[in-house]
């Protein structure tokens, strides 16, 4: 069998592919079709400090090919995600990066504060993008200077890894991932939904206003990881459109240490599990004997002026 | 609870603009409560995400839907053929949970009937079924589907009682054994309308809600219903519904 574990800031993993934030729920609620030990590591869902209700309903929209989704960032708070979801992904031994945001720069700040090292937290992973809410991370993650401060401030209140998940909805993505290096962050996410809405041309009301996400942002996010992995000397995470095994190897290829999977899972639960075994099965039959072989292969060969 | 593969077996009309699809799983699913659901993956490449069904029916392998024509995925769905396979996610949810030595009261309003027909099939308790239709070509709906005789309203008056079901249940309910539940599938101003005939009394009402889905697994919280929990209000309709008490949901 081809060898699929890897090393990410310094811990262990026994594959390359995550879920996205908000796409597992806390880890249970899929364990009747798959363990969550199937996941090189889990990102939870975006935790807040204090527990946070979300967006009133309806939350969701489809288009052809994507999902618009207004959450709104639901979830119980960090002190409860310690206590009562954390348990199973010790049981599991699965690594965590614990997704998270705030309204103010002193929220993000006093919710990395509150999360303590354990061995299972590979990072923590700074929501600079969500659309969903007014005064939350869209502000931060759409200029570098306010990424710079964000990343400063939360890798001076904790020792863990940080993450920053970046927004596509930018001029120069590149610069803003720069600036989160610049700043201390241990590694960057590309990319978040990108923000959209939807006509009901029925009753001519917008309705719904969220974050798109589905096949179409793959190609987007393939790009992103290439340009910014090919000058920021951190790790990228790829995130954005993976439908299945060609998709995800295709943004290792480009430069992705590791990538993270979202509304696939919805179309398909199995979609993760699928996914390893089918990236296992492509380099088993080309003769590869190890993923790392093939992270930023591309590379080389891309121009990307 | 599982992602099972199914063969369609039969698609057709039951009156216009509704449909009963029976699927042939490949293998069988889970033990089947009633008010439980299925995401069905339709067989489109106009849609792309699944799409939730009551469970109308499960017996011997096989799997059947009742749904209306509301929209692009129940359109395709209307549209595929026997023969075609699909993917069936179930059974998902919370269904009903009936309380022994109470008289059961069941109201269904339009397709509301898809979710409640096997829970009245399965009921053992005493029962009573009110059906609120449109019109009488509605009512068709369960001509063969349902053997009682249920007190039937139609809007337009061409069936049974003129009016909505819920009138035609406070016409009666005072006269029905107590203590007595209510079970519930309808579009939503019925569910307000039980709020208020079933108040004063505070008989125990269950009902089955209906809201956009994405996962069906309770992994993306996109399906919420607002209930009176302060600490927690948005409770996810796939994982801690489909039912909910009526008196804890907000009104």
């Amino acid at each position: 069998m081809a060898d699929l574990s890897l090393s990410l800031f310094g811990k262990r993993l026994k594959n390359p592919v995550m879920n996205a934030s908000g796409t597992l729920g806390y880890g249970s609620e899929i364990e009747p079709l798959w363990t969550v030990d199937t996941l090189g590591a889990y990102v939870s869902k975006g935790l807040s400090l204090l527990p946070h209700h979300g967006n009133p309903p309806p939350r969701l929209w489809e288009e052809p090919s994507a999902l618009i989704n207004s959450v709104g960032l639901q979830n119980v708070g960090v002190e409860r995600f310690f206590k009562e979801k954390f348990p199973l992904f010790e049981e599991r031994n699965t690594p965590v990066i614990i997704n998270f945001f705030g309204f103010t720069e002193e929220d993000y700040v006093r919710c990395a504060e509150s999360i303590g090292a354990n061995r299972l937290i590979l990072a923590l992973e700074i929501n600079l993008s969500c659309p969903n809410i007014k005064e939350g991370g869209i502000c931060f993650g759409k200029e570098a200077q306010g990424v710079f401060r964000i990343v400063k401030k939360v890798k001076e209140a904790t020792p863990l890894p940080i993450v920053a998940k970046l927004t596509p909805e930018v001029t120069d993505i590149v610069a803003i991932a720069a600036a989160a290096f610049e700043a201390g962050a241990d590694g960057i996410n590309v990319l978040n939904t990108f923000p959209a809405a939807a006509m009901d041309i029925e009753n001519r009301v917008v309705a719904l206003r969220g974050g798109l996400s589905g096949p179409f942002l793959k190609p987007m996010a393939l790009r992103a990881i290439a340009d910014i992995s090919r000058r920021i000397p951190i790790p990228v995470i790829g995130t954005g459109g993976i439908m299945d095994h060609r998709d995800a190897l295709s943004f290792l290829m480009a430069g992705a240490a590791a990538v993270q999977v979202g509304t696939a899972t919805f179309v398909d639960p199995y979609a993760i599990p699928k996914i390893i075994k089918g990236m296992g099965a492509f380099l088993e039959a080309r003769g590869i004997p190890r993923i790392d072989q093939i992270i930023g292969i591309a590379r080389a060969q891309d121009s990307d002026i | 609870m599982d992602d099972i593969e199914g063969t369609i077996v039969r698609n057709e009309p039951v009156i216009p603009g509704h449909f009963r699809v029976s699927i042939r799983l490949a293998r069988p699913m889970g033990r089947v409560r009633p008010g439980q659901f299925v995401m069905l993956r339709i067989p489109s490449s106009e849609v792309f995400l699944r799409r939730p069904f009551s469970i109308y029916n499960y017996e011997r392998g096989v799997l059947s839907l009742l749904y209306k024509v509301a929209g692009r995925g129940t359109a395709a769905l209307a549209n595929a053929r026997a023969k075609v396979r699909v993917m069936v996610l179930g059974p998902l949810g919370n269904g009903f949970t009936v309380l022994a030595g109470h008289e059961a009261i069941v109201v269904a309003g339009g397709i509301g009937i898809a979710g409640v027909n096997l829970l009245w099939s399965k009921l053992r308790e005493r029962k009573s079924l009110f059906w609120g239709c449109t019109d009488s070509a509605e009512a068709g709906l369960v001509d063969d589907l349902i053997s009682c005789e249920p007190y039937v309203s139609t809007i337009d008056g061409s069936l049974g009682c003129k009016g909505n079901v819920v009138e035609l249940l406070g016409e009666h309910i005072s006269v029905l054994k107590r203590p007595a539940q209510v079970f519930a599938c309808g579009p939503e101003p019925m569910l307000s309308s039980l709020r208020a005939l079933l108040g004063d009394e505070r008989i125990p009402c269950q009902v089955l809600v209906e809201e956009r889905m994405a996962c069906g697994l309770g992994i993306c919280f996109g399906c919420v219903r607002k209930t009176l929990d302060e600490a927690e209000p948005y409770k996810r309709v796939c994982k801690e519904g489909p039912v909910f008490d009526l008196w804890q949901i907000s009104p």
